[in-house]
């Protein structure tokens, strides 16, 4: 039943392997989604989003609602996957961004779309240089579109802590960018 | 300025682009506070722009799927079949208890039996 709230699916899973299915199914695609934008391709973000989920299957049966949402677990294992990959490549050049479809907003003129192209593949990689809570903070911002409370729940801080941290991460993506001239100066700066 | 003015604002501006105003009104911001905000602002447009969601495959998805289904359905297996071998054990274990026990009272009762005829016996001699 896709009306079933995660608390009953959960419940559910733990004797019925297709209801852990159906938790799948419903959260692929955002689990995905994220691990793709803090790695940067399709490939280690299938891999990833496949440990997240077999993870998850794996401590079902312990699992313990809280009160967090089930969402918020999952974006857990992930942010953990994520750290261990960047940990095991580190020494690893980060190659560019693997779908790079990014229109051009008036006419598909091949210029336009190559310098939208540029300047996204600048600023995500730019993302992915802050400190790994900012550019967890920015995907679920921007990709996921979560509420503040959200990613509060989440990242398991205040909603005010959220906002502020917010607030410096865009500061200091904004000083990245103008460092590498995505962005100009302004007078203020 | 206050910082905390700045970050309220930056929030609210945020909220709105990403499709989640929320009820309280924009803050009337001075000049200062507007020039501060404004490559902020830009960078929030830009981030909503270019952070677009992506598909996974509907391979992947449907594999993935299919594997982690029947990885539960092995766990719940395996965890009925090691609930039933804990209780078959906790049965045996109760079973082997109470035979253990009544043979004791048994050898207690003959025990007890043997050292009253004793005396009886000795003092007989």
């Amino acid at each position: 039943m896709p009306g079933e709230s995660d608390s009953v699916l959960i419940a559910r899973a733990k004797e019925e392997p297709e209801a852990f299915g159906l938790l799948y199914e419903r959260y692929v695609d955002r689990i995905y989604n994220y691990v793709y934008y803090r790695v940067g391709n399709h490939q280690d973000a299938e891999d990833l989003t496949a440990r997240t989920f077999y993870r998850a299957l794996k401590h079902i049966a312990r699992y313990q609602d809280r009160g967090a949402p089930f969402e918020a677990y999952l974006y857990r294992i992930a942010h953990n996957l994520v750290a261990n990959w960047y940990r095991d490549n580190e020494r690893r050049q980060f190659s560019s961004y693997d779908q790079v479809t990014v229109s051009a907003p008036e006419r598909d003129e091949p210029a336009a779309v190559a310098e939208m192209k540029d300047e996204r593949e600048t600023m995500l990689q730019a993302i992915r240089r802050l400190p790994p809570e900012r550019q967890q903070l920015i995907v679920l911002k921007f990709v996921e579109k979560m509420s503040n409370a959200d990613i509060a729940q989440v990242m398991e801080r205040t909603e005010g802590a959220i906002k502020s941290l917010y607030y410096r991460t865009l500061a200091e993506l904004r000083g990245e960018l103008v460092r590498e001239h995505v962005v100009g100066r302004t007078d203020d700066e | 300025m206050n910082e905390e003015r700045l970050v309220e604002a930056l929030t609210i501006h945020t909220e709105e682009l990403i499709g989640q105003p929320k009820d309280s009104s924009p803050l009337a911001l001075t000049k200062e506070e507007r020039g501060q905000l404004a490559p902020l602002f830009q960078l929030a447009e830009q981030l909503h722009q270019y952070m677009y969601p992506v598909q996974p495959s509907a391979d992947f998805v449907r594999s993935l799927g299919q594997e982690l289904t029947d990885n539960a359905r092995r766990q719940v297996a395996l965890s009925r079949r090691l609930r039933r071998a804990v209780l078959i054990g906790a049965a045996a274990l109760g079973s082997l208890l109470s035979i253990a026990s009544v043979v004791g009272a048994i050898v207690f009762v003959i025990v007890r039996l043997r050292t009253r005829s004793r005396p009886v016996e000795a003092s007989v001699s």
